[in-house]
């Protein structure tokens, strides 16, 4: 192909990837490095209003004759990660030594160690039921697939909000779930206890991400070629044999491609933690990041927690990438 | 015909009674895009539909309603372009913030032109050093929740401090085997968690910040009692109360699950709404339990007020006239129970007597320094471990003030020197 004509293919897509994913990329990391902050003065202000006046002395911000408020900035290098990691406190914008809270309790620690026990647990969770829905639902008559399949995948179409919402009203106080548990006289409090709360959270996420898995694994199924189960069968194979010999072989690419979606998903979860449990005894990296962003209002830090995140998930992911890597090198 | 035309009439004004009030902010005929955001509940709701009936051929409004109109609120004002609302609808910690960042436009201008026209009154007016800078529309604070018929039933009297909410809620728990967990409050992790601990360590005597610094002084014996008598509360409360927002809480003394808490006073009126509660005139107020023997109640006074961006779009006077349609003596008449209206028009029913109790019983005005909200995101991290024992209190208040200052110096609240 000549380079003119490669070019032409390729440019569109290579500049719309730089404008969007790499652009985006670089000004993370750079945001990640500064701090700025604003150029402050002390006041003393009356204020007046419903409940009659009061003083408070504080600082308000200096704004330029724009109304712009003026702010300071520097290169802070890797003082943010740090603080995050809890390694020490950012010298960002004028450095304290920070000591690490004397019980040693350290947030994005705990977040990257719920977000490691929710991929760890979900991911196999999600494949055997995805796989076991999709085999039944190759078994059942055509007549009732339709059906099967739209209400399989009811729990993946719903908006992650809305689902955790309708999983916390099934488990909260007087839910349906904890009133069936106590008629039989189980009474779970599922925001009581850690381990509780970590479960629902597990839960959420295998019932919202297994119909993705079985819709994969289900259309893999129609590819599956009848002769060689056939002829497996011819040779005395049991049906586990041919699931296990035939079957799961054809399916397996395919099992990477959804370990590989669900591993970068799951260690971006964060609408259970933010719903259902509302960070009780759950956390996550991004929910983190959101929380360093929204709440601390510090979108340096929260540039460096994304950063974090996005090396967590090219750590996760090196394994599956490798064995992608090696065999389409093998094919070739 | 004439009655179909009638009907036509009547029925939006029947079905949404601000209909009435909609000539106020039409009869200048302004031609403007008014984009409002504002948070999400019952009043704020009211005062969207009553902001909606500006709306005319050449009017048009929208209100964005967001739980999370802080966050909206502090992207669109901090925008070095303009702002994608020409106002927002803020509580008393946001317009704090807000003000400290230089970021309100000043309402001087509109309030002498348009005050007499609007009718606004000087109650409503927050000024800072004179200043016109919001105009507040409701009231706020906690208050105790009680069921009058329980406490009358087994002979209990209103609790004054927390010490005697908790030898009640132990009788009811021995006494009355339907009400498992006598006590609801918010204490949810996070906002909910730490508004609690700022009340009761105020009631305790304590101070947030060192005296005229920014550095943190709630890492204290004060801060400590706190969270142990938030600890000591546990037990009378549902399991899950670490995760019980003011909904959950509202729920759960609505359903009768409750026989007393802390809530919100402007929730008091959903307590009496057939439709959702089981609990219809059961339920009387008091001034939130004190944290010690002769301390102030527990609890703070919060206003909720209109504010415009500094880097708002030049069309002030449009907005300015539909944010008094909204909190117009009229949009005050038709949605009276839904809040306690700062307007003298407002007839308090029985549901409305929390303010007026809270100020009564020593309530103190909600924190205004503008890095307050830095130590009070910290906190809400940290207490739900301690309060449920999981860490200790010291040190979890050590762990949150290294990381308020933390905070505060990337903010330059605070100088390293001086933390």
């Amino acid at each position: 192909m000549k380079l003119a004509t490669f070019l032409k293919f390729t440019l569109p897509s290579a500049v719309t990837m730089a404008v969007l994913l790499a652009l985006p990329l670089l000004m993370t990391i750079w945001l990640s490095v500064v701090n700025c902050s604003p150029v402050l003065e002390l006041q003393k202000t009356e204020q007046t209003g419903p409940f009659g006046s009061h003083v408070v002395t504080a600082q308000r911000f200096k704004v330029d004759a724009n109304g712009q408020a003026l702010k300071s900035c520097q290169f802070v290098g890797f003082d943010f990660y740090k603080n995050i990691l809890g390694i020490q406190s950012s010298s960002a914008a004028g450095p304290v030594d920070q000591k690490l809270p004397t019980d040693g309790h350290n947030e994005f620690l705990n977040a990257l160690s719920f977000t490691l026990l929710y991929t760890a647990v979900t991911t196999p969770f999600i494949l055997l039921i995805g796989l076991v829905l999709a085999l039944v639902t190759q078994k059942i008559s055509d007549r009732f697939k339709g059906l099967v399949i739209s209400m399989a995948l009811l729990p993946f179409i719903i908006t992650p909000v809305v689902g955790a919402l309708a999983i916390k009203w099934l488990f909260r106080d007087d839910g349906l779930v904890f009133n069936l548990l106590s008629h039989v006289g189980v009474q779970i409090y599922w925001m009581s206890e850690a381990w509780s709360a970590k479960l629902l959270v597990i839960f959420y996420g295998v019932w919202h991400v297994s119909p993705f898995a079985f819709i994969v694994l289900y259309a893999g199924l129609q590819g599956v070629p009848q002769d060689s189960i056939e002829a497996a069968r011819l040779d005395g194979a049991s049906k586990l044999q041919v699931l296990w010999f035939v079957t799961l072989p054809h399916l397996a690419p395919l099992t990477i491609f959804i370990t590989l979606i669900h591993l970068m998903d799951s260690y971006r979860v964060f609408e259970p933690i933010l719903v259902l449990t509302q960070g009780v005894f759950t956390t996550s990296v991004q929910f983190l990041t959101y929380s360093i962003l929204l709440d601390e209002s510090n979108p340096y830090k929260a540039s460096a927690a994304s950063v974090l995140t996005l090396v967590g998930i090219g750590f996760l992911l090196a394994p599956l990438l490798k064995r992608t890597w090696n065999e389409q090198r093998n094919s070739r | 015909m004439q009655r179909r035309k009638l009907i036509g009439f009547a029925l939006p004004l029947v079905v949404n009674p601000a209909a009435f009030a909609a000539s106020i902010c039409r009869e200048s005929k302004y031609r403007a895009d008014v984009n409002i955001v504002a948070n999400s509940f019952p009043v704020i709701q009211h005062l969207a539909k009553v902001a909606k009936s500006c709306a005319s051929d050449s009017l048009k409004v929208n209100v964005k309603l967001t739980s999370k109109v802080q966050n909206e609120v502090e992207i669109a004002f901090s925008s070095s372009g303009k702002s994608p609302f020409d106002a927002a609808v803020v509580s008393a910690s946001v317009f704090n913030d807000l003000y400290s960042k230089n970021q309100l436009y000043s309402l001087k201008g509109l309030v002498n032109k348009f005050k007499d026209h609007h009718k606004i009154e000087e109650k409503m007016i927050v000024r800072m050093n004179g200043e016109p800078m919001a105009i507040a529309f409701m009231q706020n604070t906690q208050v105790l929740y009680y069921r009058r018929d329980i406490f009358k039933r087994l002979g209990l009297s209103v609790p004054k401090t927390y010490d005697e909410m908790f030898a009640t809620a132990a009788i009811i728990k021995k006494l009355d085997p339907a009400i498992a967990n006598p006590i609801a409050q918010c204490f949810s992790k996070g906002w909910d968690l730490a508004t609690e601990f700022t009340n009761v360590i105020s009631s305790l005597g304590g101070r947030f910040f060192q005296e005229g610094t920014a550095l943190p002084a709630f890492n204290s014996e004060q801060g400590v009692q706190a969270i142990e008598l938030m600890r000591q509360m546990l037990p009378y409360m549902s399991p899950n109360a670490l995760a019980s927002n003011a909904d959950d809480v509202m729920n759960q003394l609505q359903q009768g699950r409750a026989a007393m808490g802390v809530l919100w006073a402007s929730r008091a009126s959903r307590m009496d709404d057939p439709t959702a509660s089981k609990v219809v005139g059961l339920i009387d107020f008091a001034p939130a339990p004190a944290a010690r023997v002769g301390g102030g109640t527990a609890a703070h006074l919060w206003w909720d007020g209109v504010v415009m961006p500094r880097n708002g779009p030049n069309q002030r006077d449009a907005t300015f006239a539909v944010l008094m349609e909204m909190l117009s003596e009229s949009s005050v008449e038709s949605g009276n129970d839904l809040a306690i209206w700062v307007r003298s028009n407002f007839k308090p029913g029985r549901a409305s007597t929390g303010v007026k109790l809270a100020m009564e019983a020593g309530a103190k005005i909600w924190p205004a320094e503008p890095f307050f909200n830095l130590a009070h995101l910290q906190l809400g991290k940290v207490l739900a471990d301690a309060v449920k024992g999981l860490r200790d209190p010291a040190q979890a208040l050590a762990g949150a003030a290294e990381a308020y200052k933390q905070s505060a110096i990337e903010k330059s609240f605070l100088k390293r020197d001086l933390a």
